[in-house]
């Protein structure tokens, strides 16, 4: 079944009840991945949906993971990178927003809202909008509903 | 295969949030082969060896941890696997401290996410495969472009650790722009006195042999990379052996022909054989080729026979092109002020004694085109001088930052003014003040309490008029509460921005250095790392980097040296990363993204296979180029898409 034939299933699918939104976040080493550590020191709880997989630079995310991620079931996807002009590697935080758009038009194509794929930046130091986005993240989603999009 | 996960509980960190025995049960569950193990404080002396032991006695060779952040302890546990003999990237860490117990109010639930994320790393770290790190010889002589105070210093500080350095300084005259400054803020040294015994060691210390200084020297070409650059050096004629000449400047009263010394802002006339001005360094004459009548087909000779040493004269020096081999390079180029001219209001460029700092710095200079004497072009004494801060700083027209030094500039001038020459009255215009540090408010403390001071804010450069009346210049202004008025003065000195040097826009292009949007050379972390380049083993120092004086300057000095003594060690090669990006030939197409979008310029293109190559040295593994591979003939190595994938199928479960 190919991801835009499983999209419908989703749009049916909106409003189901004890949903728990899934979703994978790619969150850069040094500065989100960084924050989300912080807000763990800092003790600051937030909803348990999101899976982050670390990757060294958001410039790393193939927009194949992004599909990957609904192809598995994901209901939402979150890149999140270090602040435009903070990258790690110069650049490579704007390479990710430029990918980011593609993925969004890639996306609108395939039945999946632009919602549910958002691109947000957060330094090492946010922990407190690590949280925020996160927990804003899960809550969107929520009312969005499930995607019901895995492959099996 | 035979994986270990090892359950860090931290205390009770992580096991009062996380049911360890659960966890067990749903990894068995995916894999009952999973070998599992709950250990207290694996950070600890003693949970780092019953890891080691566990790897061990339970001939694990993939490992999965289960702890704190891999920010915090992935290098330890990597250690320790070494140390048990097993390759350290078969490893995969899972945060289930920061990112799961201390933000998972639900037990249930906190333990239930760790589970997940050992099942995700099981499924990565299967794919996982050993890396080496790369290790290659290196040369450990460096180069110094620039010979300013922190060129300076971190060349003498590479000799006395027993190192070569080339030394190359594109004049004929070492010591940067302080050597010309009579005094120096905030304590009013001399400038040349200052930086004397630090040039005396570069030129004739007890470790100047490891020193090669080459004058009138710039670089025009490099290739290799860190550990491995080979600069070839353009050498100018000077006609004169600096170790033979003496020094004793015989030969420059009789030559025949004149130039402006643009080494006095060109204030006064210097021979075509002549040193750049008393006192300068290496002591030894220059000839100026573009003014010497041999070079216009002039047999003259008198410079040659007024000398009294043999042979110190080369009339038939050529320029050399001459190769180096070194680990790696400061470049330390200094700057240049901001241009006046284009502030046309303040009349620089067309009225008489509207000076620069740097004009006045050398007016007042001893060695100076006026031998230190204060006059005005019409070689009278001026007794009233305006002093105008800010000069092209903080303005989005010009420069949009402070400089940070002008104002402590111009405050030694009120104070040198006040010693030398009493009397004289000092108005100073000024947008803002910026005097930070624990010495330099005294100068404008002393400003302040000069009699003959007087301070006028201003709000915009284009608030003040400068013209000519009456044998003086007008100053009329509208201060920052819009008051207007018009103050006389005989000299007006303008404390100009400090802005990127000539040569930087074609050294940055040469050695592949960025350049801020300033065009000051772009450090790696303005904070933290303030003298690394984005160029592994290409450092900058002094103000090519930004603005500053010269106490940061020798720190940042020292700071380069530190990084090139402890990176470039004698007998040990470089250690270079495997996390790196590599290229499949077959799958390369040749289309260049690549090429365009690595931030390190570690990916070239060769021409006659028509495929990418990275330089493993150069790469720092962010792994944009294998995300823009529309071929996907890039693999980023420890971060394949292989292993992500493998990760995201799990993560969701």
């Amino acid at each position: 079944m190919s991801l835009s034939e499983t999209s419908e299933v989703g749009i049916r699918n909106v409003g189901a009840s004890n949903f728990e939104p899934r979703i994978v976040g790619f969150l850069c080493n040094w500065c989100s991945y960084a924050g989300a550590d912080k807000a763990g020191t800092a003790q600051t709880p937030y909803p348990p949906n999101i899976g982050v997989v670390r990757v060294m630079c958001s410039g790393r995310v193939d927009l194949q993971f992004v599909l990957s991620a609904f192809a598995q079931g994901a209901d939402g996807v979150i890149i999140l990178a270090c602040h435009p002009g903070d990258c790690h590697y110069k650049e490579g935080n704007y390479r990710a927003a430029q990918r980011h758009r593609l993925i969004l038009r890639l996306l609108k194509q395939l039945g999946i809202p632009e919602e549910r794929c958002r691109l947000d930046y957060v330094s090492a130091g946010e922990g407190d909008k690590f949280v925020a986005i996160a927990t804003e993240m899960v809550e969107s989603i929520r009312k969005l509903g499930p995607l019901n999009n895995k492959i099996h | 295969m035979k994986v270990g996960v090892y359950f860090c509980n931290c205390g009770s960190n992580v096991s009062d949030k996380i049911d360890a025995e659960t966890v067990k049960v749903c990894t068995l569950q995916k894999d009952k082969s999973v070998h599992f193990k709950t250990i207290d404080f694996m950070c600890s002396e003693e949970g780092k060896q019953v890891f080691e032991n566990d790897l061990r006695d339970n001939n694990i060779n993939r490992v999965v941890n289960a702890a704190c952040s891999p920010r915090e302890h992935e290098g330890t546990f990597m250690q320790a696997m070494s140390r048990a003999g097993l390759n350290p990237y078969l490893m995969q860490m899972v945060n289930i401290r920061e990112q799961v117990a201390w933000v998972t109010e639900d037990r249930e639930k906190a333990t239930q996410k760790a589970s997940r994320y050992i099942n995700a790393a099981l499924n990565r770290v299967a794919l996982h495969t050993p890396l080496h790190k790369k290790e290659i010889d290196i040369s450990t002589d460096v180069l110094v472009i620039g010979a300013g105070p922190a060129g300076l210093k971190t060349a003498l500080t590479i000799a006395e650790a027993g190192r070569k350095v080339v030394l190359v300084e594109k004049l004929p005259v070492i010591g940067g722009m302080p050597v010309r400054f009579e005094e120096l803020f905030p304590k009013m040294e001399c400038g040349p006195c200052l930086l004397e015994p630090l040039m005396a060691d570069v030129l004739h210390g007890k470790f100047a042999e490891n020193i090669e200084l080459l004058t009138l020297t710039e670089v025009i070409g490099i290739v290799g990379s860190y550990g491995n650059f080979s600069v070839k050096l353009r050498i100018r004629p000077r006609y004169v052996d600096p170790h033979k000449c003496v020094g004793c400047a015989e030969c420059i009263a009789p030559c025949p022909e004149s130039a402006k010394n643009e080494f006095n802002c060109n204030l006064n006339e210097r021979k075509a054989v002549d040193f750049p001005f008393a006192g300068a360094l290496p002591n030894s004459v220059f000839i100026d080729d573009q003014v010497c009548l041999r070079w216009k087909n002039q047999d003259c000779h008198i410079c040659k026979d007024a000398c009294p040493v043999e042979d110190a004269f080369i009339y038939d020096e050529k320029e050399r092109i001459v190769e180096r081999n070194v680990g790696a390079i400061l470049i330390a180029i200094g700057s240049q002020l901001y241009d006046c001219t284009l502030i046309p209001n303040l009349g620089y460029g067309k009225l008489q004694d509207v000076l620069t700092s740097e004009e006045f710095e050398r007016i007042v200079a001893a060695n100076g085109p006026t031998s230190g004497q204060l006059i005005t072009s019409t070689r009278a004494v001026p007794e009233s001088i305006a002093i105008i801060h800010c000069v092209g700083s903080l303005d989005k027209d010009h420069c949009e930052y402070c400089s940070g030094v002008c104002c402590q500039e111009a405050f030694k001038f009120n104070q040198l003014l006040e010693h030398k020459f009493p009397g004289k009255k000092v108005h100073h215009f000024y947008k803002e003040l910026s005097v930070p540090g624990k010495e330099e408010f005294e100068l404008y403390r002393k400003a302040q309490r000069n009699p003959e001071s007087k301070f006028i804010r201003y709000k915009e450069i284009s608030d003040l008029s400068i013209a000519s009346q009456d044998g003086q210049k007008s100053i009329s202004y509208s201060d920052a509460d819009s008051k207007k008025g018009t103050i006389f003065a005989d000299m007006v000195v303008l404390c100009p921005a400090i802005i990127p040097g000539k040569d930087s826009k074609v050294l940055s292009k040469l050695l592949e250095v960025g350049l801020d949007k300033f065009g000051f050379f772009e450090e790696l972390h303005g904070r933290t790392d303030s003298t690394q380049s984005k160029m592994k083993g290409i450092y900058i120092a002094g103000t090519c980097q930004s603005p500053m004086e010269i106490q940061k300057a020798m720190n940042q000095g020292m700071a380069v040296a530190g990084y090139m003594l402890s990176g470039l060690v004698q007998g040990r090669k470089l250690e270079i990363s495997p996390v790196t990006a590599s290229v499949i030939d077959e799958r390369c197409s040749g289309c260049k993204t690549c090429v365009l979008v690595c931030p390190y310029k570690a990916i070239s293109f060769d021409g006659v296979k028509g495929k990418s190559h990275v330089n493993d040295i150069l790469c720092h593994g962010c792994g944009t180029c294998v995300a823009a591979c529309p071929s996907g003939a890039i693999i980023g190595n420890h971060f394949t898409n292989e292993q992500i994938m493998a990760e995201i199928e799990e993560i969701l479960i």
